[in-house]
């Protein structure tokens, strides 16, 4: 498995403001740091924020990661946020993205930024470079106390070696781009940083402007830091990242399956649907955390060694909280959400307590549910009914489990990858039994 | 409400089997077309292979109820341009002509209003117009010819193959209505052969597949009929004698009115009574949603030692019609067996729910995935008056009552689904299958406003029209008498055709 971080460092910085964090993140993954165009010594460039987001293509598909996580600052967290968004939309340069880190990131909406300041940061260039005099005030700006040197004399080296086009560019038209819209909801996981002093691209700022396009995202703080956080607080913010990045990484889907999604036999709309089906499903709010309890169990009696219980109940959560259900139900039951509640709640009280009961005690259970020869006095459903929604519950819990790409993968299912989005879809040339094609290799060699 | 101010010569409401052969015909004997379809327009390439985010099915809720409440949604029922076409599994049998005489035969069931010579020409025509692959020879038709060679088989074609011969049962490629090689479609383009990709069932991405949106649809509109798509008709006018004069329909929340001088309902054997029955039309005789009927569509599935990959290849590309009138049962008329290839949520729900599922057992199953094999019937399934679609006290997002379908096995289905569990337990084994178990289920959605020549018996005529109104016309699976052991789109294909003409021959 190619496990890989890739860094994006904030306007007028460069791959050096990752040291740091780096040196204490090598056993996460291989990290990789890169200087944006124009700045960091790099070739200048004149990109909007679509040609970012390119430049970020190219610079991780020629890497190949299979499991991956990119972590954007200030600039960069913008360029972060909309990688993850062509991700999600199925962009196979993109596949295999498993974590988003957002420190002080720039959000898809345009930067809150005073329009004098801006004025005067553009004016930097008026002489043609940025003074060292006009670097150290942009710095110091930034941190919550000076940086220690030799790191104030490198970040400040950084800000006056910026190109003219890359400085002018980001200041006059990317931090100002919209990109709301395209950057949507996002179900990648995310971890959005914030500095305790920084100003612009603060704490609040994270939680109006970033947080909303995070579905699984969690906010933290970091004292002793404003806005260029990888120089303040390094270690925290290493700290932080290996905190997130870790088990997203750990729930990767296996390198050969995800080589495959990424590859030009699976179309864009199906890796799109794939991706967001491997990440955790959308809160859910029908059940209560007793009834997923339950649920929990049932899952676990259904499919034992199979599912992960408290992620498939979340996902029938999810399902019966959109409302979205298979096109039918039993005549005998209420709707999807009433029944599900109700048949949780009856099967708790025929157990006395269902998820505490030993797995084959509930399997007891179970057969008598279905052959509609248990009931209990003040239940909400009574014995036929239960054996109705036990057959609905139990083919409900197969079919979300089987459509996981962890389950495709666990069972070499590769009927997902017969055909991309080029003129002739491939399809299989092999039919017969115990014949395979050089391209169907996703088991796992035991 | 807004509308288009002329009145159109006809209104067609589903875009699916029913609807679109009769669009295209009547479009091209020059009459003005107008074809509502509740469901979106698709191009081939938007079709993703995935279970659950495939969206070519009516997810609308139905209540199911009996003692052998059937499965909706993706199981039998279709949305968007091309209807059922867009997911159904293109396996095409012909009618049998001993299952149109069925009462005749046997004293139970119906007989057709309709000759089988003259359906059989309908079929014929439907063949030409969508391309069909068979085998050379048809060993229960040797007159038979297919345009196209057969598809490839897949591992479970094979397993079949192999025992039926040790089994003296005779077995052949299925016509499947899919191009097995290139071919132009006129007013569409070029279909590309059949990729064996496995995913007919959530949208053909080449054009392989017939579909009416790649075929019966272009057509009509290479002849001026218009195709709107995401358009839910609602209500129907009429004028003071009855005659209709137009529909209602609600258009991204945008009621709008069109004006007819006929209307063809091809809704589908659900949508078409459901609507009848809500706005209390056609249904003097009170057939409206009787006689529900869904195929015994039984299926036996094993273990292989091999690696078999059932959903490579085309799902159902071996059949027999050796059992559709075996010598010593015990139920009238019989039943065709087809190999399966079954992808694995829709595997995983059948063997939960229709199996019974549950614990290491079902772990176990799904976990050999790469090689299970399975076989499966459609059986002949009864007209019954304890078998039918009503409506619930609940409404739809349009107001609309929703559907109950009240559905249970009668004795000879049940004798259907027990003989055709003992042979195919016999195939299975000598196949080399282990730990061989059956499935439970049902398929199509059949009867509900059937044709016939008794208006007190019937809902239409053998023409399709409505004995009630006489500008009101069905033409979808729900006017069948009986259900037909064959997969019903081939001939509800064919008797859209023989509905345009017979419309075209009688009207004033």
């Amino acid at each position: 498995m190619v496990t890989r971080l890739f860094f994006l460092h904030a306007l007028g910085a460069s791959a050096r403001e990752w040291d740091r964090v780096i040196e204490e993140l090598e056993d996460v993954g291989e990290c990789v740091a890169l200087d944006l165009p124009g700045f960091g010594g790099s070739a200048d460039a004149d990109l909007d924020v679509a040609g970012l987001v390119d430049w970020l293509a190219g610079q991780v598909a020629a890497r190949q990661p299979q499991n991956w996580a990119v972590v954007g600052h200030s600039m960069g967290g913008k360029v972060a946020t909309l990688a993850a968004a062509r991700a999600r939309d199925g962009d196979p340069a993109f596949a295999g993205l498993a974590a988003v880190v957002l420190l002080a990131a720039s959000p898809p909406a345009p930067e809150p930024m005073a329009e004098e300041r801006r004025a005067e940061m553009i004016g930097w260039f008026d002489d043609g470079h940025i003074s060292a005099d006009e670097a150290a005030t942009f710095v110091d700006a930034n941190t919550a106390t000076p940086l220690p040197e030799p790191l104030r004399s490198q970040a400040t080296g950084d800000v006056e070696r910026s190109g003219r086009l890359a400085w002018k560019g980001w200041l006059e038209r990317g931090s100002r781009e919209d990109w709301q819209r395209a950057a949507g909801t996002l179900s990648v996981p995310a971890l959005i940083v914030a500095g305790s002093e920084d100003g612009d691209l603060g704490e609040q700022a994270q939680r109006r402007l970033n947080l909303p396009h995070y579905r699984d995202a969690r906010v933290e703080v970091v004292a002793g830091a404003a806005h260029l956080l990888p120089y303040e607080q390094p270690a925290a913010v290493a700290a932080l990242i290996r905190e997130h990045v870790l088990p997203a990484f750990g729930r990767a889907l296996p390198a050969p399956f995800a080589a495959l999604l990424a590859s030009d036999r699976v179309s864009r709309r199906t890796r799109a649907v794939i991706m967001e089906r491997h990440a955790a499903p959308p809160p859910g709010n029908v059940l209560s955390p007793e009834q997923r309890a339950v649920l929990a169990a049932l899952v676990e009696t259904v499919l034992p060694g199979g599912a992960d219980p408290v992620d498939l109940a979340g996902r029938i959560d999810a399902m019966l909280t959109s409302g979205i259900g298979d096109g039918w139900r039993s005549a005998d039951l209420p709707a999807d959400a009433e029944a599900w509640t109700s048949g949780l709640d009856t099967l708790d009280r025929l157990a006395g307590g269902f998820a505490d009961q030993t797995s084959a005690d509930r399997d007891q259970l179970l057969h008598a549910v279905n052959d509609a020869s248990r009931s209990a006095d003040g239940a909400m459903f009574d014995a036929g009914q239960m054996r109705l929604w036990f057959a609905e519950a139990r083919a409900e819990i197969a079919r979300q489990w089987m459509a996981l790409p962890a389950t495709m993968a666990r069972i070499g299912y590769d009927g997902f990858a017969v055909g991309g989005d080029g003129p002739r879809k491939q399809g299989y040339r092999r039919t017969a039994a115990d014949t395979i094609e050089d391209w169907q290799t996703l088991e796992t060699p035991s | 409400m807004s509308g288009a101010a002329d009145t159109v010569d006809v209104v067609i409401v589903g875009s699916g089997a029913g609807g679109a052969p009769l669009a295209a015909r009547l479009a091209k004997a020059g009459l003005s077309v107008v074809v509502l379809e509740a469901g979106r327009a698709f191009r081939p390439d938007d079709h993703v292979p995935d279970e659950l985010a495939a969206d070519i099915y009516w997810m609308e809720e139905r209540l199911s109820g009996g003692t052998d409440a059937t499965a909706f949604g993706a199981n039998n029922s279709g949305m968007g341009v091309g209807g059922s076409t867009l997911h159904w599994g293109a396996f095409c049998p012909r009618p049998d002509p001993r299952d149109l005489r069925l009462r005749s035969e046997s004293g139970q069931g119906e007989d057709w209003p309709i000759a089988h010579d003259e359906l059989i020409a309908y079929v014929d025509a439907v063949e030409r117009v969508i391309g069909v692959s068979g085998p050379e020879l048809y060993p229960w038709d040797q007159a038979r010819r297919y345009e196209l060679p057969p598809v490839a088989r897949n591992a479970p074609a094979d397993a079949m193959a192999r025992g039926c011969a040790a089994l003296g049962i005779a077995a052949t490629d299925a016509p499947a209505a899919l191009v097995s090689r290139d071919r132009v479609q006129p007013h569409w383009g070029e279909r590309r052969a059949c990729i064996n990709c496995g995913t007919c069932h959530q949208g053909c991405r080449t054009g392989a597949k017939a579909t009416t949106d790649t075929s019966w649809l272009p057509l009509a509109v290479a002849h001026g009929a218009e195709v709107r798509s995401e358009c839910r008709v609602v209500d129907i006018e009429r004028d003071g004698s009855g005659r209709v004069t137009g529909v209602v329909y609600v258009r991204h929340g945008e009621r709008r009115r069109q004006a007819c001088r006929a209307l063809f309902l091809c809704a589908g054997g659900v949508e078409t009574p459901r609507l009848l029955l809500n706005l209390d039309l056609a249904n003097s005789s009170g057939q409206v949603g009787r006689n529900f009927m869904a195929h015994v569509a039984t299926q036996v599935w094993g273990r292989f030692d091999a690696d078999m990959r059932m959903n490579r290849g085309y799902p159902s590309s071996l059949i027999t019609e050796d059992l559709m009138r075996a010598a010593g049962v015990d139920h009238a008329g019989g039943y065709l067996i087809q190999s399966l290839g079954v992808m694995p949520v829709t595997l995983a729900t059948n063997l939960a729910r229709g199996a019974g599922l549950w614990g290491q057992a079902l772990v176990d199953l799904l976990d050999d995935y790469n090689r299970l094999g399975g076989i499966g019937i459609n059986g002949e399934c009864l007209p019954s008056d304890d078998n039918r679609l009503t409506l619930a006290d609940e409404t739809d997002a349009f107001g609309l009552r929703k559907a109950r379908i009240d559905f249970s096995y009668g004795p000879n289905e049940r004798a259907i689904d027990g003989h055709a569990r003992r042979t195919m337990t016999a195939i299975w084994e000598a196949a080399g299958a282990r730990d061989i178990f059956a499935v439970d289920r049902s398929a199509h959605t059949i009867g509900t406003c059937r044709m016939g020549s008794d208006g007190d018996r019937a809902v239409v005529d053998a023409d399709g029209r409505s004995f009630d109104i006489d500008n009101l016309f069905i033409c979808d699976n729900s006017v069948f008498p009986s259900a037909l052991a064959a997969n019903p789109a081939l001939t509800i294909m064919a008797l859209s055709l023989r509905t345009a003409d017979r419309f075209l021959a009688t009207r004033g």
